[in-house]
This record gives structure tokens, C-alpha cells and sequence, in this order.
């Protein structure tokens, strides 16, 4: 069974011209022990995803799905505070803004313990507690690579630049030993060797603890190192899921094929000082969405058929939305 | 933090200054012999008058006489008034306790009404119990104070005769004056009834306390409801959500800090507002603060009164102001900013 399973996810917002959908029929799963990305542009729903997944959304927004299961358990028809139990004690995030994130008038310390979950304590007095609460946020904060614990518990967020906090952040989901992961752009701020560092943790959890992540980037050379499986977000709309390898091999849908094509170390045979291959025109701003399937105007297989939103179809365990995909016979 | 209370204080220093300079030229600008209106001695003897012209400097330029007068008020020789021939210093000594023990009480009474009410109006957004407290805010500041005051009056004194109509105290009790802060002469004189005569303090504060505080309780809680709504969408409320805390959990531990400590310089700055406030309802009241012998002052063109209370009300005013700034900023922690890069 997998851990979570989302189908057909869909996020309504308000705007000035009306209900629009940023997410539409956003499908994937995560089984256990697994390691998925999620990929796409900035401003393609990554993040509304993550958001969707913990219910970290305004009210007013409308949010709709088939399922949205956590094994087996809906997460959008249960109680309010059984929902919440459930993202305190095994789903944890790393949200993509570190700065804003974090509470500003609270120091690091206090938030990290207060992240410390009871269940992870041994019996004792409360002043014990504390220590151990103590002593468990120490271990994280040293695994991330934040050596002088003390400075960084005793300072406030805006103390400390971008990618200390950022390294915080991920101590912050670590340390309730979720079983899911939701990593939303976790390395942004960082240098490589501090990034390098952070996915061979990553690595390391996926494989000594069994914790399964969710990885959200546009970094494609790091999701390639790390990721099993892969799917492809694109103005909101999921075009293809399935296995890394086979993906990476024979993508199907036209939009996958750009997005690995853009990526230099995956196009071979490219000529010194050439342009790298783009699609043309940029992603859509909101009020503008195309109808049928969103990448219609920018795909350079499109043709009428294009304007009804294409079904999700499979071929054993990989999923595409798309009329006419690539590497398969026409109708 | 110690260059930022130099920094408060170099302001105060200049401030306290310039409105020193005011007050000197208000002597000249106000009619009248300007002598007379610095020292309030209306007609001073031949050899008073040398004396006067003397502590003035009269015959040297006007730097050297703001100079003298400044020296003169450093040393408490403010003047006296015209009506009273009393040193002004000892009319605002006594007037002036009043008119803090007056404001402080509304100024606490405004925060106590206003804060809660506003945190729940902006926890229940555009709930029917949001509403309500909005339209009572709005109509809490839109009526003129001293029109509430005498309907206060009308209702509670003279209809009702539950609460009495003016003044600080009953003539029956028969209190000296040692501080000016009633409560505490109360506690300081003999032969009284200790117990009825605080009863009856109570009870002659409640009227003009409650005029002064609805209009800054009600923009109190304006404040804080548009605060609170504004933390709570903020992304790090999202993300405690997110981490599963309840609802408790995020308003107590993220919530209510974040939202009150923004509002705090802005409700420091309604002090002022409430300071005016009071002068008014204290002519109303009949309540012996300073508000009520600056108005008798004006009725009476009592320049050196006039004068003299201008300074001390705009004074106290701007120390009130720049303590609480330096307060803000000590308990404040999102407002300093020492970077700490090597972690």
C-alpha cells in the first residue's frame, strides 16, 4: 500500500477574474521507502502541493480530490485534530522560504524543542524532559551540519543568513522522526558542498531508517542522483509520472522531454557556445491559462485535439497526460 | 542597543530644547510686556523690578536671555501665575498628579478592554462576533469625547444618581495634598475613614476614566484585530500548522507575540490622544488637573500659566513617548540587529 496517495488533486483560488484552478487533477503516489521528486517550473504548483498535503492553505481556498489517502486513512474527511496528529508525529516539511517560515520573535532553540515529540522521551520529571528534548535537538542540528548548536538555539531567524536557516529547517522536520519527508526546494540558499552534504543525508535516512521524501526541485542534476521515481508538474497539471530510469530513457510526454533537454548534462552531443534546446514562449501567468491541456500553445507536437484535457493514461506503472506523446504510435 | 537609547536620548535633549525656545518666545509673542509675562509679576516694585531685570538679563540680546530663562527653569523658578500669584511650579505639582493618575487609569483600562477584544475579533474573522465588536468600536470612536462625558453624566449622575457628578473626591473627607496622586495622599492622612474614603475615590473616577478610555479602547482594538489577522496569514503560522500543532498551540506560542509586538509602538502613540482627551473631560468633571487650569489659565489670559503648563504638558508628552520606544526596544527581539554569520 502506498503511504500517501493523492489522485486527482484539485485547488481552487480566488482571484480577481473568478475561481481559477492552480492545481488541477494533480495525481501521484509515495510508497515506502521511497524517494519521489516533483518536478517543474517556479510557478508550477510545486509548492501548493506541498501546502495541499499538510493543509497549510488559506480557508477560502477550495480543495478538492478523489482521494488523498495517508496509508489508507483520508486526510481530507477525517477530524481537524486527527489530521494535525498525523502531520505532527510522521509527515514533516521543509518549506521552500526559511525565513519566513520561522516564527521571528522566537528563538531557534525554543522552536526546535517545542518540535521534539513526547513519544521520543523517557519517562521523567518535566525539568528532565526539557533536557532531553534538549540534548534530541542537539544530535539533528549537528547531523545537518550545524556545528555550534549553542549560538544557532540562542539566536533569532533573522540572526542568521539564508542557508543556516534553511539546514535549521531541515533539523526543524527531522527531528519529530516523521515518516515522510516533504523536502520543498530544501538546498535553494546553499553552497554545493553544504548541498552535497544535506542530499547524502537524505540518502543516507531513505536508507538506515526507511524515511520516505517527497523531493521537491527544479534542480534536475539532484534529483537524478537521488530520486527512484519522478513526477512532472507543469502549470499545475501532473503530465507524467512513473520510475526514474525509465523516464530518463523514454519520456512520453513533450514537456518532460524539453524539461531533460534544457538540463546540459543529459543532452549529448552538444556543440561549444550553442543555445540550449528551451520550448518557445514562457509558462502562463494565471488569468491566462490555456484550456485542454495547458501546454497546448508552447508544445511543438500540438494539434486540435489538444484543447480537451487529456486522460491520464498507462503504461504499467508509468503514468502521461498527452494526445500525441513521443516514443508511441499515434491513433 | 546602547547606541540606539544615545540615539533616543540626543532626540529627547533636542526636543526638550526646541519646545524650551517656544515657550521663551511665547513671552514675547503673547501681548503685554514681555517681562512681565516671562516672571508673572504684574506690578512689580522699583526694586523688584531691578532684581527681575537682573535674573532676566533683560539689557543683553535675546540669546543671553534664553540663556538666563533656561537657567532659571533648570533651577524651578518658573514664574507665577497671574491669578493665583502662586510659583507656577507648585500649581503644576499639584495639578499635574491628577491628570496622570486620571490618564493612566483610562490608559489602562483602553489596553485591558482593547487588546482581548481585539485579539478574539481578529481570531473570530468575519464571524458575527468579529462584527459586533467592530460596529461597536466604530461607534465607540466616532463619538466626540465630551459629548459622551456629559450623556455619561446625564445618564449615570443625574438620571440614574448612581455616580457622582464631579471632582475627585467628596468634600467630606478631608485629604491634604502631599503628592497630588490622591490614592496615595489617602493612605498618608490621619483621622479619615481610609476604606470609604478610597469607596468613594472609585467611585468619582469611574464616569471620566470610562469617557477617556472607549475612544482609545475602540482604536485599540482596530489595531490589534487588523495585527492579529495579518499574523495569522503569515507563512510561519502555515508551517506551524503544517507541523501539526492545534490550534492553541499556534495562536499562544506564535500567534499572540508576534501580533502584539508590532502594535505596541502604535498604541504607545495613542497616549497622546488620550492625554488631550483628558484635558478636555477634565473641565467637564471639574477634575483638578492640570487640563482644567490650562483651560482656566487661557480663560483668564494667564500668560506665565499658559506658559508654563504648555511646557510641562508637551514635556511630559515627549519623555513619556521616548521611555517607552527605549522599553519597546528592550523587549522586542525581532528589533535588534546583530547578524551572526559563522554558525
Amino acid at each position: 500500500m502506498a503511504l500517501l496517495d493523492v489522485k486527482n488533486l484539485t485547488l481552487e483560488i480566488d482571484t480577481a477574474n473568478g475561481w481559477i484552478n492552480v492545481l488541477d487533477k494533480v495525481s501521484f503516489s509515495i510508497n515506502n521507502k521511497e524517494i519521489r521528486a516533483l518536478v517543474g517550473e517556479s510557478g508550477s504548483g510545486k509548492s501548493l502541493v506541498v501546502k495541499a498535503i499538510v493543509g497549510a492553505l488559506p480557508e477560502r481556498w477550495r480543495i478538492k480530490a478523489d482521494r488523498m489517502m495517508w496509508q489508507g486513512e483520508d486526510l481530507l474527511n477525517m477530524r481537524q485534530d486527527k489530521r494535525r496528529k498525523i502531520t505532527r508525529e510522521q509527515i514533516a516539511v521543509v518549506y521552500q522560504n526559511p525565513a519566513t517560515s520561522l516564527d521571528p520573535s522566537a528563538t531557534l532553540g525554543d522552536q526546535i524543542m517545542e518540535a521534539v515529540s513526547s513519544k521520543l522521551l523517557s519517562r521523567g520529571w518535566f525539568w528532565q524532559k526539557q533536557q532531553q528534548r534538549e540534548k534530541i535537538a542537539i544530535t539533528h542540528l549537528h547531523k545537518v551540519g550545524i556545528r555550534d548548536h549553542k549560538t544557532c538555539m540562542d539566536s533569532y531567524p533573522h540572526q542568521l543568513s539564508d542557508d543556516v536557516c534553511q539546514k535549521f529547517m531541515i533539523a526543524l522536520a527531522l527531528v519529530s522522526q516523521p515518516k515522510l519527508l516533504i523536502a520543498d526546494d530544501p538546498t535553494m540558499a546553499m553552497v554545493p558542498s553544504t548541498k552535497i552534504q544535506i542530499l547524502k543525508l537524505f540518502k543516507h535516512l531513505n536508507q538506515t531508517r526507511g524515511l520516505s521524501i517527497l523531493f521537491v526541485s527544479h534542480d534536475l542534476l539532484s534529483i537524478f542522483s537521488m530520486a527512484d521515481s519522478l513526477t512532472v508538474l507543469y502549470c499545475g497539471q501532473t503530465v507524467e509520472t512513473g520510475k526514474m530510469d525509465k523516464i530518463l530513457k523514454r519520456p512520453l510526454h513533450p514537456y518532460t522531454q524539453a524539461l531533460l533537454d534544457s538540463a546540459p548534462s543529459f543532452s549529448k552531443g552538444l556543440e561549444r557556445k550553442t543555445d540550449l534546446p528551451t520550448l518557445e514562449g514562457t509558462i502562463p501567468p494565471l488569468q491566462h491559462l490555456p484550456i485542454g491541456c495547458r501546454l497546448g500553445p508552447r508544445c511543438p507536437r500540438a494539434q486540435k485535439d489538444c484543447v480537451k484535457t487529456p486522460e491520464e493514461r498507462r503504461i504499467h506503472e508509468h503514468f502521461y497526460r498527452c494526445h500525441f506523446p513521443i516514443h508511441r504510435p499515434t491513433k | 542597543m546602547l547606541n540606539y537609547t544615545i540615539r533616543r536620548l540626543n532626540l529627547l535633549f533636542f526636543t526638550l530644547l526646541v519646545l524650551s525656545v517656544v515657550s521663551f518666545s511665547l513671552a514675547f509673542l503673547f501681548p503685554g510686556d514681555s517681562l512681565t509675562n516671562l516672571s508673572g509679576v504684574k506690578s512689580p516694585t522699583p526694586i523688584q523690578l531691578a532684581s527681575l531685570q537682573e535674573s532676566y538679563k533683560v539689557d543683553s540680546n535675546y540669546f543671553w536671555q534664553y540663556i538666563a530663562y533656561l537657567r532659571l527653569l533648570l533651577d524651578g523658578d518658573w514664574g507665577i501665575s497671574f491669578t493665583s500669584q502662586q510659583p507656577l511650579l507648585d500649581d503644576l505639582s499639584t495639578t499635574l498628579p491628577a491628570t496622570v493618575e486620571l490618564s493612566t487609569y483610562a490608559f489602562t483600562l483602553a489596553i485591558l478592554i482593547g487588546v482581548p477584544c481585539g485579539i478574539i475579533a481578529g481570531l473570530k474573522h468575519h464571524k458575527i462576533f468579529d462584527f459586533s465588536i467592530l460596529s461597536a468600536s466604530l461607534l465607540g470612536y466616532s463619538v466626540p469625547v465630551f459629548w459622551l462625558a456629559l450623556i455619561l453624566i446625564q445618564l449615570f449622575s443625574l438620571q440614574l444618581s448612581l455616580l457622582p457628578l464631579s471632582g475627585r473626591i467628596s468634600l467630606y473627607f478631608d485629604v491634604p495634598i502631599q503628592s497630588g496622586f490622591i490614592i496615595y495622599d489617602i493612605f498618608q492622612a490621619e483621622n479619615i475613614d481610609k476604606t470609604a474614603a478610597l469607596r468613594d475615590v472609585f467611585f468619582h473616577l469611574i464616569l471620566p476614566t470610562l469617557s477617556i478610555a472607549i475612544m482609545t479602547g475602540t482604536i485599540i482594538i482596530r489595531i490589534v484585530r487588523r495585527s492579529v489577522l495579518n499574523v495569522l496569514e503569515q507563512d510561519y503560522i502555515k508551517a506551524a500548522y503544517g507541523r501539526g500543532q492545534t490550534n492553541a498551540q499556534v495562536f499562544w506560542k506564535h500567534g499572540l507575540r508576534n501580533s502584539l509586538l508590532p502594535v505596541l509602538p502604535l498604541i504607545v502613540t495613542q497616549f497622546t490622544t488620550l492625554l488631550t482627551n483628558a484635558m478636555i473631560v477634565e473641565v467637564i468633571f471639574s477634575w483638578p488637573g492640570i487640563g482644567n487650569w490650562l483651560i482656566q489659565a487661557i480663560y483668564q489670559r494667564d500668560y506665565p500659566a499658559i506658559r508654563g503648563g504648555m511646557l510641562m504638558v508637551s514635556s511630559l508628552v515627549i519623555m513619556f513617548t521616548i521611555s517607552l520606544d527605549i522599553l519597546i526596544r528592550v523587549i522586542d527581539p525581532t528589533k535588534g540587529r546583530k547578524i551572526r554569520v559563522a554558525v
